[in-house]
């Protein structure tokens, strides 16, 4: 069975994440989000894929090529705009015949999810889950075994069980897919509430692993999860007196410094330099040529690739992302607090800054936690960052 | 990387591997070999290797008769490239053959083990340890001793193995990719389906942990625990080009997205050093001379700035094939030889050369154990992988890597260039495929401003400094894919002549970057303008002045000016490959131009 992966999206919740790439292609515990789709699509012997690219695809097809790298084959069809979900499968149209099976190409599934949902034996089907919070998410009402009406991000409470976007379906669906973009609706989950009447979709239920990543400290958790997992690898030069405790994966030609100690689970990425006397709490994942000066301190934060983190810094519950540069004394605490995000609040029980690409930070500069500092900022040493900046601002 | 195939059907197999290989050359060409099992079966193994590409081992075979067989092509990572240790490997007996691809990471220890009882080693890969392993268990069951062999055996690997006597291939597979490819009466393995398309298009795909038998009529799958797994086929639909291009409409375009990784590779574990390399350590060079042809030429010119500046050594540049007639100078310069593919015949007589001359010589090469690395006393690769569109891309960018390592290092060693300074240039290095992506983020802006000057005949390129060899190197791309005639001038030389060549349908690209040569450029722009040229200036991001005086700005991120050549080529690459794009020319195989030159 082919599987079709919608990737094309920004993630514009993510924002200033995704100036360099889309959601999909940003790093949990050193992977592509996208990469873990694929691999569990390869673990249940669906190596046949269409993935549906359009925002920064090449970063996309840089990382995968044809699929060879992760046991696949993967073709791309690219949705100029991306409109909706729906509009990006009729993109994938003329690659696909009989059944065949859709994925978000940004949610973290395991091989378990995956394959509940291959093996429930009937089509059209939809994976759904329960959810605490399911109004940011299409809802499905059930009855008798069948999704009897889809509501999209409902306001009052319909029901708990929600879509995750995965589905086994067939070429009936573009009909759908036509008819709801006539009337301006482009997403998946209005083309499957319209097929209702003509084909069931059955609902499968998995206790596999699904997770969305909707917002900037969602890729925490994700990245605490994926942790968890990763295979432990220690390539690299380890100095004397240095402290490894736990899983803790370090790449080829890293050099951990001396006295520093890292406590798993930590993945570190190649040609990295750490320390000496750097201290690295669990649930942290560093990229590749990223350097940390001497006592600063790490925790529970993702750190992408080209990251160079001055002495005696401090980051907790934070996200850095590709070339963040800062001098000594950065500090990006953790603690709870309201995030702002396209003027809309959130309150994130532990959560410290959000810090976008190439950003670089003069010495003893803090941030609030839940702070978001635009992508290509400049900060002056001494500065206190208590509100969210735009992308490539000035701050003296 | 490399490229492994199997044939097990009822036609000659040495044509087929043979044509399947060359679909599997992008994945590795230091050497190649072949091994056919004897027709009839009791006749034992023909086996056949050379140094160099497919095409060597083409021409120089003998002709082999049989229905069973497998060959590789090698990308050298454990040994050199050379006949010996070109795959496939045999024991002891010669009736074993084996192809692998990935690395055995124990067979030091395998290895002393089978010395001591009496294996004979002739090779320096890790790969013979298997074929000895499997001799040793074989007990007339190919599986079962590769089974017993596998256990063995740490690492990553796709095997393939033969043996006399045998109409059976066994494969088996961790990590590294293989395939399995069904026809009528024959069966293939190979890494990837691409090699094996022409011949059919249903597949297997072999899981990790799994071995595999096939024969001309059969292919069988064993679990490491040896029990039979069931695998349903799978049909595909796609064409070869498209498979191995991975989604980009060309290899240059693929190529050029793939320089922040190349920039990445190339710098691995070459940074945190303390102690200097051996070759450079208590050699003090008066002098430094580049040889080069082509782009690496260009990427050399670029090297005179970054030692000049660095290492305060005076450097100067030649084409390759003009060294030789230069005089032997007084004083014994080190030489430097740029060649991407470790072939270029008029380097590696200039290789030659300078070592008659006495001098001491380093390479830079991105093909491990080319032969320019054996007429050198100091090699740098650069790590930019194979690259396949004839515009060189990828591999230019990493030669000035290079050329950034190999500065510093002469800078350390004769004191110009201070541990602290050193320091704070490799902490940049690190960033720099950031300002590469940053480049690749604006393909669409470029991509706008081409199209409104992809129908000239001429173009003008014009820099100072550091981006004179830039402007050079980007009349070059432009004119080799876009057939576009492209010039680059030093900014300097344009009112001592090239201005008269100026008119309103011949575009002028003048890099501007904020640097000490800015304000100079500043007024190369107006020279220009006044002769109603329009002009297309790459200038730093933040320059409000530069919109002033050009008729179209693309902006980079600031950066120190010894980098500014990096992302400024960047953008030139992408500029040469829309304009192409736009007039509709061939972009990965232009007209009259090869990829390697290996005549003089």
């Amino acid at each position: 069975m082919k599987a079709v992966i919608l990737a094309a999206g920004e993630g514009m919740r993510l924002r200033p994440l995704t100036v360099s790439e889309p959601k999909v292609m940003i790093p949990v515990a050193n992977r592509p989000i996208l990469e873990y789709v694929v691999d569990s699509l390869v673990k249940n012997d669906v190596t046949d894929m269409v993935v549906v690219v359009g925002y920064r695809k090449e970063r996309i097809m840089s990382h995968f090529e044809d699929g060879k790298k992760f046991g696949a084959r993967i073709e791309y069809v690219v949705q100029e705009k991306q409109l909706g979900n729906g509009h990006a499968l009729l993109a994938a149209k003329d690659r696909l015949s009989g059944e065949f099976v859709v994925l978000p190409g940004d949610n973290v599934v395991d091989r378990r999810a995956v394959g509940d949902l291959l093996r429930s034996g009937t089509c059209p089907s939809a994976l759904v889950v329960e959810s605490d919070n399911p109004s940011k998410y299409g809802v499905v009402t059930l009855e008798r075994g069948a999704i009897t009406s889809v509501h999209e991000k409902p306001a009052e409470m319909i029901s708990n069980i929600i879509l995750t976007g995965m589905y086994c379906l067939n070429e009936r669906i573009f009909q759908a897919i036509d008819g709801c973009i006539a009337e301006g609706e482009y997403g998946l989950s209005n083309a499957v509430q319209a097929s209702l009447g003509e084909q069931p979709v059955a609902p499968v239920f998995s206790d596999g692993l699904w997770i969305d990543a909707v917002y900037p400290w969602d890729l925490l958790e994700l990245n605490a999860a994926a942790l968890e997992n990763v295979p432990v690898r220690t390539a690299g030069k380890i100095e004397s007196q240095v402290v490894l405790s736990g899983p803790v994966g370090i790449g080829e030609e890293t050099i951990i410094r001396a006295g520093t100690t890292i406590y798993g689970p930590v993945l570190i990425g190649d040609g990295c330099e750490i320390g000496p006397n750097v201290t690295i709490f669990p649930s942290t994942s560093i990229g590749n040529s990223v350097t940390v000066e001497p006592y600063t301190v790490i925790k529970n934060s993702v750190l992408m690739s080209n990251c160079s983190i001055g002495a005696h810094s401090y980051l907790s519950h934070s996200v850095l992302g590709y070339g963040v540069k800062s001098q000594s004394h950065l500090m990006a605490a953790g603690a709870e607090a309201y995030v702002n995000i396209a003027d809309e609040f959130f309150k994130v029980p532990h959560i410290g800054s959000i810090l976008g690409e190439d950003t670089s930070f003069g010495t003893g500069v803090s941030v609030e936690p839940g702070t978001i500092v635009g992508a290509g900022c400049k900060v002056s040493s001494g500065a206190r960052i208590t509100r969210n900046l735009p992308n490539k601002a000035l701050v003296t | 990387m490399c490229g492994i195939v199997g044939y097990a059907g009822g036609r000659n197999a040495q044509p087929i591997l043979l044509d399947c290989l060359k679909r599997l050359e992008y994945r590795g060409y230091d050497s190649a070999g072949i091994a056919v099992v004897g027709d009839p079966i009791q006749k034992g193994l023909q086996l056949f290797k050379s140094k160099g590409e497919i095409a060597v081992l083409e021409s120089s075979m003998p002709e082999m008769t049989g229905t069973v067989g497998i060959a590789h092509t090698r990308w050298a990572t454990q040994g050199r490239p050379t006949t010996e240790n070109a795959h496939p490997l045999s024991d002891c007996t010669n009736r074993l053959a084996v192809v692998h691809n990935g690395i055995i990471s124990n067979f030091m220890e395998v290895k002393e083990h089978l010395l001591a009882t009496g294996h004979k080693f002739v090779s320096e890969t890790d790969t013979e340890v298997f074929a000895h392993l499997v001799e040793a268990e074989m007990n007339g069951d190919l599986v079962a001793a590769v089974r017993k062999a596998l256990e063995k055996v740490e690492g990553t690997y796709a095997f393939v193995v033969v043996s006399a006597g045998h109409d059976e291939i066994v494969a088996a597979r961790r990590e590294s990719p293989l395939v399995i490819g069904l026809g009528d009466g024959e069966n293939f393995v190979a890494s990837d389906v691409t090699a094996l398309l022409k011949y059919t298009s249903r597949f297997l795909h072999v899981q990790d942990g799994e071995v595999v038998s096939l024969t001309r009529d059969e292919v069988r799958i064993f679990d490491s625990e040896g029990t039979a797994v069931e695998r349903r086929p799978e049909k595909i639909t796609w064409s070869l080009e498209d498979a191995e291009k991975g989604g980009y409409p060309h290899f240059m375009l693929k190529e050029i997205y793939e320089q922040p990784e190349a920039i990445h590779d190339s710098l691995l574990g070459r940074m945190e050093s303390a102690e200097p390399e051996p070759f450079f350590q208590g050699n003090s060079f008066s002098s430094v001379k580049i040889v080069a042809c082509g782009t690496s030429y260009h990427a050399g010119l670029v090297g005179k700035y970054i030692i000049e500046e660095l290492a305060k050594v005076p450097t100067t540049v030649q084409i390759s094939s003009e060294y030789r007639y230069s005089p032997v100078s007084r004083e014994s310069p080190l030489v430097v030889l740029i060649t991407q593919s470790g072939e270029t015949a008029d380097t590696l007589g200039a290789a030659r050369e300078a070592r008659k001359r006495g001098n001491k010589t380093v390479g830079i090469a991105n093909v491990v154990g080319s032969a320019i690395t054996r007429e050198v006393d100091h090699v740098i690769y650069t790590r930019a992988g194979p690259e396949i569109g004839v515009a060189a891309t990828k591999t230019f960018v990493t030669q000035v890597v290079a050329l950034y390592l190999l500065a510093m290092e002469l800078g350390v060693q004769n004191r110009s260039l201070t541990a602290q300074a050193r320091r704070s240039m490799t902490s940049f290095l690190r960033s720099l495929p950031r300002y590469v992506q940053d480049v690749l983020n604006k393909a669409s802006e470029i991509e706008a401003i081409a199209e409104k000057y992809a129908r000239s005949d001429d173009m003008f390129f014009i820099g100072r400094s550091i981006n004179y060899p830039i402007a050079l190197e980007g009349a070059l791309k432009t004119k080799e894919i876009s057939y576009i005639h492209g010039e680059g001038f030093p900014a300097g030389e344009l009112k001592h002549g090239p201005l008269a060549l100026l008119s309103k349908d011949s575009p002028v690209v003048a890099i501007a970057v904020r640097d000490h040569t800015y304000e100079k450029m500043l007024g190369n722009i107006s020279e220009v303008s006044a002769r109603g040229s329009p002009v297309i200036a790459i200038g730093f991001e933040g320059d409000t002045d530069l919109p002033k005086f050009a008729d179209d700005v693309l902006s980079i991120r600031q950066l120190p000016p010894i980098f500014t050549p990096v992302p400024v080529i960047v953008a030139l690459q992408l500029w040469a490959y829309h304009l192409a794009r736009i007039r509709g020319c061939p972009i990965d195989k232009p007209r009259n131009i090869a990829k390697t030159v290996t005549v003089e």
